[in-house]
């Protein structure tokens, strides 16, 4: 619903999710867009969802974690403002593919780019069953964006969220959106008002988008 | 999720050119306008007229008519064709050479322009250079070079080459950028710049590369893994992919809608969510290709069109298969070519209307209210499927045709109860809702009335405001339901709104009386409050009665709570209803009451009545032995307060009334009031024995009148306590002490020490004594001091006058009058101290100068 109104506006941020097959990125990014938890199957390509932050536009871009797609991924980083590099808490193999196999990814993304580390899962998480420690994933969040001033977060990059109980997971995405673009006090809570509208806004017609017309017909005499 | 959205319809069935040639297969078609170009396997073109005829039953049907074929001498196969038909031509690749030809009779060209070595071109859709006689073409060639030519009518002029680093497959452009598909990668080059950009590898074994331009600056590419991928010239994407078949072989985009092609099917996508909407089975398929936004698909014999089918059906199928969401964005994104806006607009309402009832069908309510508002439907459409609801006034009939298929909501429910509460709570939000906004304009009546049988049933609070404050209900309708639903309040309310203020009446009359119930009802104040407030004797005095003989002292609010600006008549007026009142001793008092302490009037009538009234009452409690003490003071000091305040009433029949019944507090008041002032202290001294109220009696008794009245009335108490002839006279040495001693500025001594007993200490008023001596002094003092001032003013006076008047005034024939200007004939004048003279006729004011207006005062030095 969300793509079909709002793919020809353009986007003020790209956010890129990226991570291990299976780690719950569609599941992270469903959790703070629909605001509820639900299986998903597997992520074909990539997919795309848009979010109001005040007066912009954010695209936030679901990525494939099979391997099949890494050559898409790239493709995908592109032009990308802030990167989740997603793993599984309960993985250890997950985090160290983020650092294998994502981390090289982002050269494509822009320069300033941040990079946020989130750890999913943490409901499932068991005494014992962490093979992740906060220290390595903060340390590791800490290296990877040597490329900003990490003084100008008020927080390390790294979250652990749990989609299923929607645990840090707006924090965590409004964390970025407000590195990125920062809003003021006013215009937050304007934010938090259009989420409440936005539900009903495909429901209108929009008078002044123009009528969209197949651009083929009007080319025709010259060729 | 399907849909139809094209029809497979055949254009060119079997190519009857070839006939002979049973090995003759279709390489590539390109159609322009009416024109349809074949190229062969066998190196023929072949030109075809294509016209389309609908048939009769409004399906697309196809005419063909050859025109002409070229054979080209080459015995290769025609790789690509396409028309350039602003210059009359079409370009032909054929054994890596781009050639044109004429496009009417296929001839070459006389100047032979040829580019060798392509492997594959295409046409810039949207041209760099506005020259609209020459067009602009990509080619690929055999090395790792790109070339841009523009051609004329039978020139082709190199413009640019564009290096790159593996030989190009398939290219597109658009503007100044070309997407193409190299060898294992795509990649996006802007032939301006020359800047080339990596966009992603493929693999070159399992996928076929496909670059289809889909709008300005926009390609669609196949990727990996079968997917559809959105790239724009900047070398991102702002789609997500879309899951496209395996081996793909074409695709072609008439908007909304991503066709590809198979070697099985053709297969339809929505660019607006990426799913696939149709897959038409389709074997041998070779080409796919839109031209002017039809597309056209080729097996090696047959040429077939995909007829889209009319939006506004698939719409409409989307919306008979509950498909609401896609249905809608299919109709604010579908072509809306040839339609004004407010033709699309009503078409796109009517979906709107029909999807709101499918989402009310299935209980979504939230997206079935905002359809609703935004279908602007006409509300009566609702209620007609609430079965019993819809006023009977009303001769609606739904719309033809039929916007849904909802029998009523008791169809829809079957017999379930909970869901039916959950129909009639959303028409009950959904109706408050456009109540009295635009939405629900025209329809008040309707909505009022349907409102109300909502309220009514569930006996919702609602019901009173929505009765009470400018309703449209309609009254008979609303009437039978109420008393359906018992709702009897809202009924009487219903008739007051409506001016039938009896009906009314009688339906709170029976309330009260408990014959009906209603927990709304708030009781008989609320009658009472509407009797005082209607202006109508008539029904005030049909049930003034009844009310109060249920509630006296509440009832007579109807006379006491008039609304203030209701004209005087002769109905309410206070004689008539005391009259009346007889019957019901609290209501008169009430009335008096009202009439003398609120209204102020004056009357002796009343004020009398009203006090014997209160003693009437008092001397009821006293008969009764066994009545509360506080009851009966109450009720006294009820009285005494009417005496002490009013004095208006006949004293003499309630003193002798009170007399009687050894009142004292009230005998005293009543002396009082005759100035019998000895004989009331006398009461409060010797029978009440009360020295304060004593005193009091004596200020409030002297309050307006001046101090020597209240002097009076202390001596008087002084010798009430001080009466050598009472016998226990000793008791009230106290009180006649304190008294003195308090009260010291009221008494003239001399008058005191001569009342004071012989045997009496100086040390006992020693007090009285000094203070009056000190008083005395004082005023003494001053009155001599007020002595000499006066004196020296006088004297003060006297020098002004004398300083006036020592100057001689010469009369003489010629001195007139400042006033008449006449001679003066008396020996009498009058000077001004400015020295104005005038007749003593003339000086009307002798403070005033009559000249110059100037003021004198008498007291002022300078005059």
């Amino acid at each position: 619903m969300t793509t079909s109104s709002a793919d020809k506006r353009k986007a003020d941020l790209k956010v890129i999710i990226l991570g291990d097959f299976a780690v719950g990125k569609t599941s992270l990014i469903c959790r703070y867009i629909e605001g509820k938890f639900r299986p998903h199957e597997t992520t074909i390509g990539a997919a795309f969802f848009l979010k109001q932050w005040g007066p912009y536009n954010v695209a936030v871009w679901d990525t494939a974690g099979d391997e099949k797609y890494t050559g898409l991924q790239s493709f995908y980083c592109r032009n990308a403002g802030a990167a989740i590099l997603a793993f599984d808490l309960n993985h250890e193999s997950s985090f160290e593919s983020l650092w294998a196999r994502f981390l090289p990814l982002l050269d494509n993304a822009n320069e300033d780019c941040l990079k946020v580390v989130v750890g999913t899962k943490l409901d499932l998480l068991q005494p014992g069953s962490r093979e992740v420690t906060q220290e390595e994933a903060r340390r590791f969040s800490r290296e990877i964006n040597n490329n900003i001033d990490l003084k100008k977060l008020d927080r390390e990059p790294y979250f652990e969220t749990s989609s299923k109980t929607g645990q840090s997971v707006t924090e965590m995405f409004e964390f970025i959106y407000q590195y990125c673009l920062p809003l003021s006090e006013h215009e937050k809570k304007s934010a938090v008002e259009t989420k409440r509208t936005s539900a009903f806004n495909t429901s209108t017609v929009d008078l002044n988008k123009p009528a969209v017309s197949s651009p083929k017909r009007t080319n025709c005499c010259s060729r | 999720m399907s849909i139809k959205a094209f029809e497979l319809v055949p254009a060119i069935e079997r190519l009857k050119l070839m006939s002979d040639k049973a090995k003759t297969q279709i390489e590539c078609i390109d159609v322009c306008g009416k024109n349809l170009y074949i190229g062969t396997n066998d190196c023929f073109v072949v030109h075809y007229i294509l016209e389309e005829r609908p048939t009769q039953a409004g399906r697309m049907a196809f005419h063909n008519e050859k025109q002409g074929h070229k054979y080209l001498a080459l015995k290769k196969p025609i790789d690509q064709l396409r028309a350039a038909s602003a210059l009359n031509r079409i370009l032909v690749l054929c054994d890596h050479t781009l050639t044109m030809l004429n496009m009417l009779d296929l001839e070459p060209v006389m100047s032979g322009a040829k580019v060798k070595g392509v492997t594959y071109f295409c046409l810039n859709d949207n041209p760099v250079r506005g020259n609209p006689f020459s067009v602009e073409v990509c080619v690929a060639l055999k090395k790792k070079q790109i070339q841009l030519y523009t051609i004329t009518e039978d020139r082709i002029i190199h413009v640019k080459d564009v290096s790159i680093p593996e030989q190009a497959i398939r290219i597109g452009i658009d503007g100044h950028f070309i997407c193409a598909a190299l060898a294992s990668q795509y990649c996006m080059v802007n032939f301006e710049t020359g800047q080339l950009q990596d966009l992603f590898p493929y693999d070159s074994e399992s996928t076929k590369p496909v670059v289809k331009r889909i709008s300005k600056e926009e390609f669609l590419l196949s990727g990996p893994s079968a997917l559809g991928m959105f790239v724009t010239s900047e070398g991102i994407s702002q789609r997500p992919p879309m899951q496209l078949s395996d081996n793909l072989l074409g695709v072609s985009y008439v908007h909304p809608y991503i066709v590809s092609l198979n070697d099985e099917f053709i297969t339809v996508h929505s660019i607006l969510d990426q799913q696939q909407k149709q897959a038409i089975p389709f074997q041998g398929g070779a080409n796919i290709g839109d031209f002017d936004g039809r597309v056209f698909i080729s097996s090696a014999k047959e040429i077939y069109a995909l007829v889209p089918v009319a939006w506004e059906k698939q719409v409409q199928a989307l919306l008979a298969d509950k498909r609401v969401q896609e249905a809608l964005d299919l109709a604010k994104n579908a072509n809306h070519a040839g339609l004004s806006k407010d033709k699309f607009l009503k078409i796109y309402r009517r979906f709107q209307q029909q999807a709101a009832f499918i989402e009310f069908s299935q209980q979504n309510f939230d997206e079935a209210k905002e359809l609703f508002k935004g279908g602007k439907v006409d509300v009566r459409e609702l209620l007609s499927l609430y079965p019993g609801l819809m006023p009977s006034s009303s001769n609606f009939t739904r719309s033809i045709p039929v916007l849904h298929e909802i029998a009523d909501v008791n169809n829809l429910c079957k017999d379930n109860e909970e869901m039916k509460k959950d129909y009639k709570k959303f028409l009950r939000n959904y109706l408050e809702e456009i109540r009295g906004t635009k939405d629900g304009h025209g329809f008040k009546q309707v909505i009022d009335t349907v409102l109300l049988k909502l309220y009514a049933e569930i006996n919702w609070p609602e019901l009173i405001p929505l009765i009470a404050v400018d309703t449209g209900c309609d009254l008979k309708e609303s009437v039978e339901w109420l008393e359906k639903y018992e709702r009897y309040h809202a009924l009487g309310l219903l008739f007051k709104y409506h001016g039938e203020n009896d009906k009314a009446m009688q339906i709170w009359s029976r309330l009260v009386n408990g014959e009906i119930k209603d927990e709304l009802f708030p009781g008989l104040e609320f009658v009472v409050e509407f009797l005082s407030n209607i202006n109508d004797p008539e029904l005030v005095w049909k049930y003034v009665d009844w009310a109060l003989e249920k509630d006296q002292e509440l009832s007579v609010k109807i006379f006491t709570e008039r609304p203030s600006n209701e004209p005087p008549t002769e109905r309410f007026r206070p004689e008539t209803v005391i009259d009346y009142l007889h019957r019901f001793p609290k209501a008169v008092i009430a009335y008096l009451e009202y009439l003398i302490f609120q209204k102020k009037l004056e009357k002796e009538k009343y004020h009398t009545h009203l006090a014997v009234l209160y003693l009437d009452s008092v001397l009821q409690l006293m008969k009764n032995n066994n009545v509360k003490k506080e009851h009966l003071d109450n009720a006294r000091s009820k009285l005494r307060h009417m005496l002490q305040l009013s004095n208006m009433y006949r004293v003499q029949l309630i003193l002798g009334k009170v007399k009687e019944q050894d009142m004292h507090a009230e005998c005293a008041i009543l002396y009082g009031k005759l100035e019998e002032h000895d004989k009331a202290m006398k009461i409060l001294v010797h029978k009440l024995k009360d020295y304060v109220a004593a005193e009091n009696y004596c200020f409030v008794n002297s309050q307006g009148k001046d101090s020597t009245y209240r002097k009076r009335l202390f001596h008087i108490l002084l010798g009430v306590y001080l009466d050598p002839s009472n016998e226990r006279k000793d008791l009230l040495v106290t009180p006649a002490v304190e008294l003195l001693n308090r009260n010291v500025t009221e008494f003239d001594t001399a008058k005191v020490l001569q009342l004071l007993p012989e045997n009496w200490s100086v040390q006992l008023v020693k007090q009285f004594l000094s203070q009056t001596v000190r008083k005395s002094m004082n005023f003494h003092r001053t009155i001599r001091i007020e002595r000499m001032m006066s004196r020296g003013e006088n004297l003060w006076v006297k020098e002004a006058s004398i300083q006036m008047q020592k100057s001689p005034i010469q009369m003489n024939d010629d001195k007139m009058c400042a006033v008449c200007n006449r001679a003066f004939s008396d020996p009498t004048f009058v000077r001004y101290p400015n020295g104005i003279i005038t007749h003593v006729h003339c000086a009307k004011n002798k403070h005033v100068c009559p000249v110059t207006g100037k003021l004198f005062s008498i007291c002022s030095k300078n005059s």
